[in-house]
């Protein structure tokens, strides 16, 4: 039982690598559409307008370049950190995003000619005392995983003395916490943010970071597709169509000099990875790069884990014992808290208490905040273990314990759960695999864990080596516990017996 | 000789069904009584009102000690001075035969434990079992548990032992080295009542014998009274039942 749930939770992690098994299904799929990933949202590159309809500068351009292509389109949402496996693994043609073309990300992708020129902005909100970067010290900071903004971010922190670096998937999360005040600047791309504070006076872009590189769409390393394109924005750099882009989304025109308005040559292909599987899947460079990120990522996977695992058992211990010997009011209590939190699925309530909780004054660190959650869950799952466990302690152990005169509390600890502990190690030990295994989602919340440091990592090096890494690392870190568990089962039953 | 255990008008429900119909009986220090009667006649329902593992109705009043036995502070003085052994044993599995003994003087009488592991020794050598002192419930045999559930009882140093179908769950060849140790007790003067099926041990040890029926004590008398004498057609019917098997 336990191998197969084992085998289960493999196939789960491929799932989130399933984008680079997808070629086998892309074969199949009709030639004619040309299939565009974007960060829907990212604007004003990318987004819905009120009817739903998909808007924004890079939208128009590459509607556009279909049109030039002959080919049909299809646009599909894939967050900004997905796309890099989205275009290796051929499940789309193109992607756009206000994508900054780098040295590093041509070692693996390629990329057409750049058609604009941005920069970093320092966002804040409206009523600090902020200007610029150099009032950050000691301050936390959101930049979007895997982003320009983040690698700025990281390779500076030293010097410009940011507390802490929290890591968000994308404007609006990172803009509502901006808000609560959880973090105190908002390092993004600066046309995306001018866009988004537009109508939002709370909100205010104060600094240009000078970082410069250019947005392009990106393909596929060495796809024909991007000569294709990268022509056909030539064509339209010289038709002036790219500036009119420029015009519409910004208000003004782009100045001659920039690569919004006059032709550049595309990106040099860098002699880079060979896409065969071991370079993709197990990049020993890449691996080498990114480890130390990754055991940071275990330690905070395990403190949390842990923590949320030790409280939650003595919560519920509390509330099995609640359940069973209380008073009639608080056994209802202790009822409805477990049947409640056992059916809440685990992201809601962690984002109900990171992004809710705040409007009503609580606002917890993410750490606070997803071990509440974890703890809150964990502690309804283990009460029922508890519960379950004393239940199967036969009637005549507490009879006998009542009849020699004691106590409830002597009776409960010296003959019950002495008894009841050994029933229940391997449920407990179950509960804490998938306490573990939860803590994943705390991702969500900017908590730097091991998912969360392999997605960035495989962001910044374009490459799926880091969660592949990931992958094992919970392996050798769960698998012991659930071979454990089969262990403690099985003698278990055979004492039994 | 003052009553120890005093029953008066002691009905017990389950839903519509009444275990026990206004009993009324008295047990003075140093009685050794004997229940009998068919399955399902109450005589367990009993012995279990008086140290409150079960409870009995409103109507009724029980006394032990001049206690009355109800929930609330004064039912640790009760069970303090009832001692009972169970059908099952009911030995905590987890702890070995010393372990066993000298847990409740420890947590209740807060006895310190060179003083309760001397107790528990003498008594455990008393019941015969001190040889096994160090060893762990499952590894005895029925009869060796059942004579540690009754060193356990001892302990408290109760001054009355309640003994629920002691010998019910062993096989034959064990019973008799259980019903000695309890004989042995009777002997000592120790005030007990002993649910039990072995009408000969009933006769030889009891100074008076319970028949009960349907939750009701259809008779009480001297163990002549009942097993040689009795008119009673039920007790009659239940004895010539008991005594063809």
């Amino acid at each position: 039982m336990y191998f197969q749930k084992l085998i289960l939770k493999f196939v789960l992690i491929l799932m989130s690598l399933a984008t680079y098994l997808a070629p086998i299904s892309a074969a199949s799929r009709d030639e004619n559409v040309l299939i565009v990933g974007a960060n829907i949202g990212n604007v004003p590159w990318e987004f819905q307008d009120t009817a739903g309809e998909l808007i924004g500068f890079e939208i128009d351009l590459v509607n556009e370049v279909a049109k030039r292509l002959n080919r049909e389109i299809e646009i599909i949402n894939i967050p900004f950190n997905g796309l890099f496996s989205a275009v290796q693994s051929s499940r789309i043609d193109i992607a756009i995003s206000s994508i900054t073309i780098t040295e590093q990300r041509l070692t693996s992708v390629s990329f057409a000619q750049p058609y604009y020129d941005s920069d970093q902005s320092l966002t804040i909100r409206s009523d600090s005392n902020i200007t610029s970067v150099n009032d950050l010290q000691d301050e936390v900071v959101a930049v979007d995983t895997g982003s320009t903004g983040d690698i700025w971010a990281s390779e500076n922190q030293q010097q410009y003395g940011f507390k802490e670096i929290r890591r968000y998937e994308g404007i609006a999360p990172a803009a509502l916490d901006l808000q609560i005040g959880r973090v105190a600047g908002y390092i993004s791309d600066i046309p995306a943010m001018q866009y988004y504070t537009k109508d939002k006076p709370e909100l205010k872009v104060v600094e240009r970071i000078r970082t410069g590189g250019s947005y392009s769409m990106m393909f596929r390393k060495d796809d024909e597709l991007a000569l294709s394109v990268n022509e056909i924005i030539t064509t339209l750099k010289q038709e002036g169509l790219v500036n009119e882009l420029h015009n519409k989304w910004f208000g003004v025109l782009a100045e001659e000099s920039t690569s919004t308005a006059k032709v550049t040559a595309m990106p040099g292909v860098k002699a880079g990875l060979l896409l065969n599987f071991m370079d993709t899947f197990l990049n020993k460079a890449v691996f080498v790069e990114t480890l130390p990120m990754l055991l940071l990522g275990l330690t905070t996977t395990l403190k949390l884990g842990l923590a949320s695992i030790v409280i939650g058992l003595f919560f519920g211990l509390l509330l099995a014992l609640n359940r069973l010997y209380a008073p009639a009011i608080a056994r209802v209590i202790a009822k409805v808290y477990i049947d409640v939190f056992r059916s809440i699925p685990l992201l809601v309530l962690l984002i109900v208490i990171f992004y809710a909780l705040p409007f009503v004054g609580i606002s917890l660190s993410p750490f606070t905040a997803a071990a509440t959650a974890l703890i809150i869950v964990s502690s309804a799952y283990t009460a029922e273990i508890f519960r379950s466990g004393i239940e199967a302690i036969p009637k005549g152990q507490f009879e006998a314990s009542q009849a020699l005169g004691l106590s409830f509390a002597h009776m409960m600890k010296d003959v019950i759960l002495p008894q009841a502990t050994r029933i229940v190690i391997p449920p407990l030990t179950n509960n804490s695999i998938n306490v573990i295994k939860d803590t994943a989602l705390a991702s969500v919340v900017a908590m730097p864990d091991l998912l969360k440091q392999a997605t960035q990592a495989q962001a910044i090096a374009a490459n799926p080596t880091p969660l592949i890494a990931a992958a094992g690392i919970y392996l050798l870190v769960l698998l012991p516990m659930v071979l454990a568990v089969s262990h403690l089962e099985k003698k278990y039953s055979k004492r039994n017996q | 000789m003052g009553s120890l255990i005093r029953l008066e008008n002691v009905s017990k429900h389950y839903g519509k069904f009444m275990a026990l119909q206004r009993v009324n009986l008295e047990v003075a220090e140093g009685e050794v009584v004997s229940v009998i009667g068919p399955s399902g006649s109450g005589k367990s329902t009993l012995i279990r009102c008086i140290n409150l593992l079960e409870q009995y109705d409103d109507s009724g009043k029980i006394t032990v000690n001049g206690t009355v036995v109800r929930k609330g502070a004064d039912l640790k003085n009760v069970r303090a001075n009832v001692g009972m052994v169970f059908q099952n044993f009911n030995l905590f599995p987890h702890m070995t035969i010393l372990e066993n003994v000298k847990l409740a003087p420890m947590r209740v009488d807060e006895i310190s434990t060179e003083v309760a592991t001397k107790r528990a020794l003498t008594l455990l050598d008393n019941v015969g079992i001190s040889d096994q002192a160090d060893k762990y419930p499952g590894q005895l045999s029925g009869g060796q548990q059942q004579r540690v559930a009754i060193a356990r009882a001892l302990a408290m140093e109760p001054k009355i032992l309640l003994f629920d179908e002691p010998t019910s769950a062993l096989d034959p060849e064990m019973v008799g080295e259980v019903l000695n140790v309890i004989r042995k007790l009777a002997d000592e003067g120790v005030t007990m009542i002993v649910v039990t099926h072995e009408m000969a041990f009933a006769r030889q040890v009891s100074d008076r014998v319970i028949f009960m029926d349907a939750g009701q004590i259809v008779e009480s008398g001297t163990p002549t009274d009942i097993f040689d004498a009795t008119r009673e057609p039920r007790t009659l019917a239940f004895l010539k039942n008991v005594l063809e098997h």
